[in-house]
C-alpha cells in the first residue's frame, strides 16, 4: 500500500503547531493578520509547487529567488509604463519562462548538474539586476496594488489564486500522463527512456514551468505593496526547498505530492509568526530553516537505510 | 598508439595553458583601460582580496575531486568570523586563543557535513544546502542579526591590512596552505584516493581504499580552512559581521571548475584552481579599476562558470550527437 | 494453433575474435515451453540478445510467424510481440505496480487523461491471470525480486507478447514462489504463447518444458523432446567435448593449510566449509547464482559475514572491511573488471599501486620513481601489452586489463588470492599467459581460490574442485575429475557413477 506517512506526519506537526498557537498565542488567529499572512505566502506556495516538480524529477533549482526579483522588477517597470495589468502578468510569466528555458537548456541539453547551473544563473541574474537598478525601488502606479481591488478582496484573490494553482498542478500530477512522466523520469530516467518517455524534453519543460510559476509568483508579490523592492526573493529558494523537503518529496526523486508540500509550506510559514507570538526572536529563523532541512533529509536517509536492509 | 599517451596530458595542459593565456589577456586588457591597474599596490590588493576565496577554492578542490560538493563554506566563514569576534570581545579570550577556538568550531562544522554525508550516506548537495542555511542562521542568531565585532587590536589587523616584508601579510599563510593542498592532492596517497573515489567510488572500495574516511577528511579540512579564511577576512575588513563570506561558495566553485577540475570528480588540479582564483580575482579588481560597477564582477563570474562547464561537456555532447547522426544514417542505409 | 512462432536459421555472431554463436538454428512453436540449456559462455545470452534485437547477427535468418524479419531492433522486436524477462526488472521503483504496467503498455502521449480505474483494473486482471497475489497499488520498491519478476511477466502478457523469454527466472525464488511461477508459465502456454525458458535447474526443465535445446561453445548440439531425455543424457550433451587445451601442471604437493572456513554464511551463502593449502589452487565451480562471488566478497570484507568462522594461518580472523582483508593478506581480483578490477581512467602504474599505498608510499608520500619501476617490472613479468606505465586502463585490451588487476593484488604479497572469473572475456593468448601466472603464483606458496565458470579451465587448473550450488558446497572433487561429474554436482544431480 502506498504510504502517505510523511505527508500525514507533516500535517500532524502542523496541527500541533496550530494547537500550540491557539493555546499560547491566540492573537495569531485574528482574521486580518491571518489573511495578510496567507496572502503573503501565496507567491511562495506557487513557487513551492514548481520546486516540488523540479525535485521530483531529480533536479534542483536554486535560482528561483533571483528569477523572482528580476520578474518582479520587470513587471513593476512595465506597470509603471502603464501597460494593462493583464499584459504585465503575461509578460512576467513569459520572462520567467525564458529564464527557466535557459536553465533547462543547460541541464537537459548539455547534461550539466542542475545545482551548479542554477548556482551560476542565480548569481548572474541577481548581480545583473543589482547593477541595473542599484537598489532603486520601482514605484507602482495606482490600480496595480491589490489588482485594483480593495485590500481584503485582493488578498482573498491571491489566496484563492494560489490554491487554485496548487489544485491544478496537483490534479495534473496525479491525473495527467505528463505528470506521471515527471515521476517516472525522477524515479529512473533510463527506464523512462526505454519506455518511450523523453527524459530530456520532460526535464527541459519542468524548468520552463518553474520559471513561469516564478513569474506568476512575482506578480502575486508586487500587487501587495506600492513599491517593488529589487531585493525581494532573497532566500526564497531555501524557504521553498525546505517546504518541499519537509512536505515529503524525496531528494532522490520520483516520489512526493503537492499536498504534502502545501502542509510543509504552511508549517514553515507559521513558524516565523509563531516565533514572534511566542516571543522568540526572528533572527533564529534561518537557523531553524536549515535545521528543518537537515532533519527532513536525515529522516529520509534513515528510512532509506532501513528499507534497504530489508530488501 | 602514442596519441593516447599524449591525449590526457595534453588536455590538461591545454586547459591550464588556455587559462594562463586568459589570465594574461585579462591583465593586459585591464591595464589598458583601467587607471591604477597593474601597479604593485594594486597587485597586493588583488592578492589580499583573493586570499579568502582562494582558501575556500583550495578546500573545495579535494571535495569536488571525490565527486562531492560543499555549498556551506561561505556560510561557515561567516559563522566562524562571528564566533571569533564573540569569543574575543565577550569571552575575553586573547586573539590567538579565540582564533584557535574558531578553527576548532570550523572543524566540528565540517565534521557535521562529513558525518551526514559519509555515515548516513546523504547526498552532499542537500546536506550542504541545509548547513549553508544553518551556519548562516547561527551566525545571525548569535549576533541577533545586527551585532558587529570591531575595534580589533592593530597587531591583529596587521594580518589583513599591512605588508610583511613587502608582501601582504596574509600572503605567507595563504601560500603555505596552498602548498599544503597542492602536496596533499598531488604528492600524497590521499590525493590519489580522492581521484579514485571520484572516478569509481565502488572501484576504490574494492581496492581497499577507506572511501568513507577519505571523503570525511575533505569536508573537515574545508571546515578548518573556512575558519582560517574567516580570521583573515576579519583582519582585512577590521570587523566581523554575520554576512561575512556571503556568496563566496559560488566564487570558490567557479575557480575550481575554471581550473579544470571536473564537476563529476576524478580529474583536476590544485594549480588549476589557483589559476582559476587568479583569473577571478584579476577580473574583479579589473572591473573596479575600469570604473565598472562591482556587480559586473558577479555577473561575469556566473557567466564564466557556465562557459567553463559547457566547454567541458561540449566535446562529449558533440561527439555523441555525431555518433547518433551516423547511426541513424547507417540504419537508414540498411533498412 | 500450433504455428511456428520463431525460426532462427544458421545464426552466427562474433565479437572480434570471440565466436559466440556458430551457425545456430532454433525454433519455437506456439503454445510450447522450450528450454534452453548450456553452461556459462555457451552462447545462451547472445542468442537471446539476437532474438530481442539487441544484437544483429553476422549471418543467418530470423523468421517470425513464417516471415523474414530482416534487421531486428529492440523496438521492432517489441512490436512483433517478443518480450524478455530478465533477472533485473526494468521497473520504476517509486511507482505502483499498476502504474508501471500502464507506463510500459500505454503509448507515451503527453496530454492524455490518466484513468486510474482502468489502470488498476487492467493491472488487477493481468495479475489475476497469472495468479500473482500482488496488490496493484503496491510500490515496486516494496516488492521482493520475485514479485517484481511477476510484474514483468504481467507486462509481457499485457503487451500481447507471443514470444516470452525468461532468463533464469527461478534463480532467487523459494519453492513456493517457483510453483507459482510454473503456474504462470503454464497459463501463458495455454494462451498460445511460446516461452523460451533458460534455467540451470534440470528438475525444472523436466517439470515444465516440452522441448529442450542444448548449446555448447556457441553451437546447438541438439533439440529434443523433454520426455525423450534424462538428466544424464542432457549433461552429456552439455559437456561432451575433449579437453584439449594444455594447462600448466602443478609440480609440488601442497603445503600446510593456509586458509579455512567453517560453517561460513553470508547473504547468498549457507554454511560453507573449506580449506586451502599453500601452493594449492582450489577451483570453485558452479553455475550463475550459486553464490561463489557472494562468498568471495564476504571473505574479502565487501559485505559482512552473517556467521561462521574464518581462519588464516591457523588464527581465527574477522574481516570487517576491505582494508582489514588487505592488511591480513587476502586479495580479491573481482569479476567485474571494468568497474571494480581496474579504474579505467587512471594510469596502469597508479592502478597497480592502489592497494599497497601503505607499503610503497611510506608516510603517504608518493614516490613516482618507485611506482614507475614497479609498474615496469610487472609489465615485463606479466607480459602486459601497453605503451607504458602511464597508459590509462581503458587503453588496454581485456586481457591486459586483467593482468593489471592481477598485478595490483600481487603487489600486496597476499597469502590468499581469490580470483573471480580470471579469464572471462580474455582472448586465447592472454588466457594461457594468465594461467601460467596463476600456476607460478601457487607454486610460490600462495593459496589460490579460483572461481570459474569455464569448465575446462576449472578442470585443467585446479588441484581440487569445490562445486557450489544454491549457496552451499555440493561436492569436493579431486583434480582429475571429469566434466560430467562437475556439471552434475553444479546442477545438483547425482553423478554418473551413482
Amino acid at each position: 500500500m502506498k504510504s502517505y506517512f510523511r505527508e500525514l506526519s507533516v500535517a500532524g506537526a502542523l496541527a500541533i503547531l496550530l494547537l500550540v498557537l491557539a493555546i499560547f498565542a491566540p492573537s495569531f488567529y485574528s482574521p486580518q493578520p491571518l489573511l495578510s499572512l496567507s496572502a503573503g505566502a501565496a507567491g511562495s506556495l506557487v513557487v513551492a509547487c514548481g520546486m516540488a516538480l523540479v525535485i521530483i524529477s531529480r533536479q534542483i533549482d536554486i535560482s528561483v529567488g533571483s528569477m523572482f526579483a528580476v520578474c518582479s522588477v520587470c513587471a513593476g517597470l512595465l506597470a509603471a509604463m502603464h501597460w494593462p495589468l493583464a499584459l504585465v502578468v503575461a509578460a512576467s510569466i513569459f520572462i520567467g519562462a525564458i529564464f527557466g528555458a535557459f536553465n533547462g537548456t543547460l541541464v537537459a541539453g548539455l547534461g550539466l548538474p542542475s545545482i551548479v547551473v542554477t548556482l551560476a544563473t542565480m548569481v548572474t541574474w541577481r548581480e545583473g539586476l543589482r547593477w541595473l537598478r542599484q537598489g532603486e525601488f520601482v514605484n507602482l502606479p495606482e490600480g496595480i496594488q491589490w489588482f485594483g481591488l480593495s485590500q481584503k478582496s485582493g488578498q482573498w484573490a491571491l489566496v484563492i489564486g494560489a490554491l487554485g494553482i496548487l489544485t491544478l498542478l496537483a490534479f495534473m500530477m496525479k491525473h495527467f500522463s505528463i505528470g506521471r512522466f515527471i515521476y517516472a523520469v525522477g524515479s529512473d530516467a533510463e527506464v523512462a527512456r526505454l519506455s518511450g518517455i523523453r527524459p530530456k524534453l520532460t526535464t527541459f519543460l519542468i524548468f520552463v514551468l518553474m520559471g513561469a510559476l516564478v513569474g506568476l509568483a512575482a506578480i502575486m508579490n508586487i500587487v501587495q505593496s506600492p513599491q517593488v523592492d529589487p531585493q525581494s526573493g532573497t532566500g526564497l529558494e531555501l524557504k521553498v526547498i525546505a517546504a518541499v523537503v519537509v512536505g515529503g518529496v524525496a531528494i532522490s526523486g520520483g516520489r512526493g505530492n503537492l499536498w504534502g508540500v502545501f502542509a510543509g509550506l504552511l508549517l514553515l510559514a507559521c513558524i516565523s509568526p509563531a516565533l514572534t507570538h511566542l516571543h522568540i526572536e526572528a533572527y533564529w529563523e534561518k537557523a531553524i530553516q536549515g535545521s528543518i532541512i537537515l532533519l527532513a533529509v536525515v529522516a529520509e536517509g534513515l528510512r532509506n537505510q532501513k528499507s534497504s536492509n530489508h530488501g | 598508439m602514442n596519441t593516447d599517451k599524449r591525449t590526457r596530458k595534453d588536455n590538461l595542459f591545454r586547459h591550464e595553458a588556455i587559462l594562463l593565456i586568459v589570465l594574461v589577456a585579462e591583465w593586459i586588457f585591464f591595464r589598458a583601460i583601467g587607471r591604477n591597474f597593474g601597479t604593485y599596490d594594486n597587485s597586493c590588493d588583488i592578492l589580499r582580496h583573493s586570499c579568502e576565496i582562494g582558501l575556500l577554492a583550495l578546500a573545495m578542490t579535494p571535495i569536488i575531486l571525490t565527486g562531492g560538493i560543499d555549498l556551506s563554506v561561505g556560510s561557515l566563514l561567516g559563522l566562524c568570523a562571528i564566533l571569533f569576534g564573540k569569543l574575543w570581545r565577550d569571552g575575553h579570550l586573547p586573539i590567538p586563543i579565540a582564533a584557535l577556538c574558531a578553527i576548532a568550531a570550523g572543524a566540528l562544522a565540517g565534521g557535521l557535513n562529513a558525518a551526514l554525508i559519509t555515515r548516513l550516506r546523504l547526498p552532499p548537495l542537500i546536506v550542504t544546502l541545509g548547513t549553508f542555511s544553518l551556519f548562516r542562521g547561527l551566525a545571525e542568531a548569535i549576533t541577533h542579526g545586527l551585532d558587529t565585532f570591531t575595534n580589533f587590536p592593530n597587531s591583529f589587523l596587521f594580518l589583513g591590512q599591512e605588508r610583511w616584508l613587502g608582501i601582504p601579510a596574509q600572503a605567507p599563510l595563504f601560500i603555505a596552505i596552498a602548498i599544503f593542498f597542492w602536496l596533499l592532492v598531488h604528492r600524497t596517497t590521499f590525493g590519489r584516493s580522492f581521484r579514485a573515489i571520484g572516478f569509481a567510488p565502488e572501484g576504490a572500495r574494492f581496492a581497499g581504499i577507506p572511501a568513507g574516511r577519505r571523503v570525511a577528511m575533505t569536508y573537515v579540512l574545508a571546515g578548518i580552512v573556512s575558519a582560517i579564511a574567516a580570521i583573515i577576512y576579519t583582519a582585512r575588513l577590521g570587523q566581523a559581521k554575520a554576512d561575512a563570506g556571503n556568496g563566496y561558495e559560488l566564487f570558490a566553485i567557479t575557480a575550481v571548475v575554471l581550473g579544470g577540475t571536473s564537476i563529476f570528480g576524478g580529474t583536476g588540479s590544485v594549480h588549476g584552481t589557483l589559476l582559476g582564483v587568479a583569473a577571478i580575482a584579476v577580473l574583479q579588481s579589473g572591473i573596479v579599476h575600469a570604473l565598472q560597477p562591482s556587480e559586473m564582477a558577479g555577473m561575469l563570474t556566473g557567466a564564466l562558470l557556465i562557459l567553463a562547464l559547457a566547454s567541458s561537456v561540449l566535446p562529449k555532447t558533440i561527439s555523441s550527437l555525431r555518433a547518433r547522426k551516423s547511426a541513424l544514417k547507417l540504419a537508414k542505409q540498411n533498412a | 494453433m500450433s504455428g511456428e512462432l520463431l525460426q532462427l536459421t544458421s545464426v552466427t555472431k562474433s565479437f572480434g575474435a570471440v565466436r559466440a554463436l556458430k551457425g545456430v538454428s532454433f525454433n519455437l512453436i506456439a503454445g510450447e515451453i522450450h528450454a534452453l540449456l548450456g553452461e556459462n559462455g555457451a552462447g545462451k545470452s547472445t542468442l537471446i540478445k539476437v532474438i530481442t534485437g539487441a544484437y544483429q547477427p553476422d549471418s543467418g535468418a530470423i523468421q517470425i510467424d513464417g516471415k523474414d524479419v530482416g534487421r531486428l531492433s529492440p523496438a521492432i522486436a517489441r512490436n512483433l510481440g517478443i518480450a524478455c524477462i530478465y533477472q533485473q526488472p526494468a521497473l520504476f521503483p517509486d511507482l505502483s505496480v499498476a502504474e508501471n504496467i500502464a507506463l510500459r503498455l500505454e503509448p507515451a502521449a503527453a496530454f492524455s487523461r490518466v484513468n486510474w480505474n482502468s489502470r488498476r483494473t487492467r493491472a488487477q486482471q493481468l495479475l489475476e491471470r497469472i495468479g500473482a497475489e500482488i496488490s496493484p497499488d503496491a510500490e515496486i520498491r516494496s516488492l521482493s525480486m520475485p514479485e517484481q519478476q511477476l510484474v514483468e511477466i504481467a507486462c509481457a502478457l499485457g503487451s500481447g507478447a507471443r514470444i516470452v523469454i525468461m532468463d533464469e527466472p527461478t534463480a532467487s525464488l523459494t519453492q513456493k514462489e517457483t510453483h507459482l511461477l510454473f503456474a504462470v508459465v503454464r497459463e501463458l502456454r495455454k494462451n498460445g504463447v511460446g516461452i523460451i525458458y533458460i534455467s540451470h535447474r534440470l528438475e525444472e526443465i523436466f517439470q515444465l518444458a516440452d522441448r529442450v535445446t542444448v548449446l555448447r561453445d556457441g553451437e546447438s548440439i541438439g533439440t529434443n523432446r523433454v520426455d525423450e531425455m534424462n538428466e544424464s543424457s542432457l549433461i552429456k550433451l552439455m559437456v561432451g567435448r575433449e579437453i584439449s587445451a594444455i594447462y600448466p601442471p602443478s609440480e609440488k604437493a601442497p603445503g600446510e593449510v593456509v586458509f579455512s572456513l567453517k560453517n561460513f554464511s553470508c547473504p547468498g551463502v549457507r554454511n560453507v566449509s573449506l580449506e586451502i593449502r599453500a601452493g594449492e589452487i582450489l577451483g570453485l565451480a558452479g553455475l550463475v547464482g550459486a553464490g561463489r562471488t557472494e562468498l568471495a566478497r564476504a571473505i574479502f570484507g565487501v559485505v559482512p559475514a552473517d556467521s561462521g568462522e574464518m581462519f588464516l594461518d591457523g588464527e581465527k580472523i574477522q574481516i570487517q572491511s576491505t582494508q582489514h582483508a588487505v592488511a591480513r593478506g587476502i586479495a580479491y581480483v573481482p569479476e567485474d573488471r571494468r568497474r571494480h578490477g581496474v579504474i579505467l581512467e587512471m594510469p596502469i602504474a597508479q592502478n597497480m599501486t592502489m592497494a599497497i599505498h601503505r607499503k610503497i608510499f611510506p608516510g603517504t608520500w608518493l614516490r613516482f620513481g618507485a611506482e614507475r619501476q614497479m609498474a615496469l617490472d610487472y609489465i615485463r613479468d606479466l607480459s602486459i601489452r601497453a605503451f607504458g606505465p602511464d597508459a590509462p586502463g581503458n587503453a588496454l585490451s581485456g586481457g591486459n586489463q586483467q593482468k593489471v588487476a592481477l598485478a595490483r593484488w600481487l603487489a600486496t604479497k597476499p597469502k590468499v588470492l581469490i580470483l573471480d572469473e580470471p579469464t572471462q572475456g580474455v582472448d586465447v593468448g592472454a588466457k594461457s599467459e594468465i594461467h601460467k601466472i596463476i600456476r607460478s603464483l601457487a607454486k610460490s606458496g600462495l593459496a589460490v581460490l579460483m572461481i570459474s565458470s569455464d569448465l575446462p579451465e576449472v578442470l585443467g587448473m585446479s588441484d581440487r574442485i569445490a562445486v557450489m550450488r544454491a549457496g552451499a558446497i555440493t561436492a569436493m572433487l579431486p583434480a582429475k575429475s571429469d566434466a560430467h561429474t562437475v556439471m552434475s554436482a553444479a546442477l545438483g544431480q547425482k553423478g554418473p557413477s551413482e
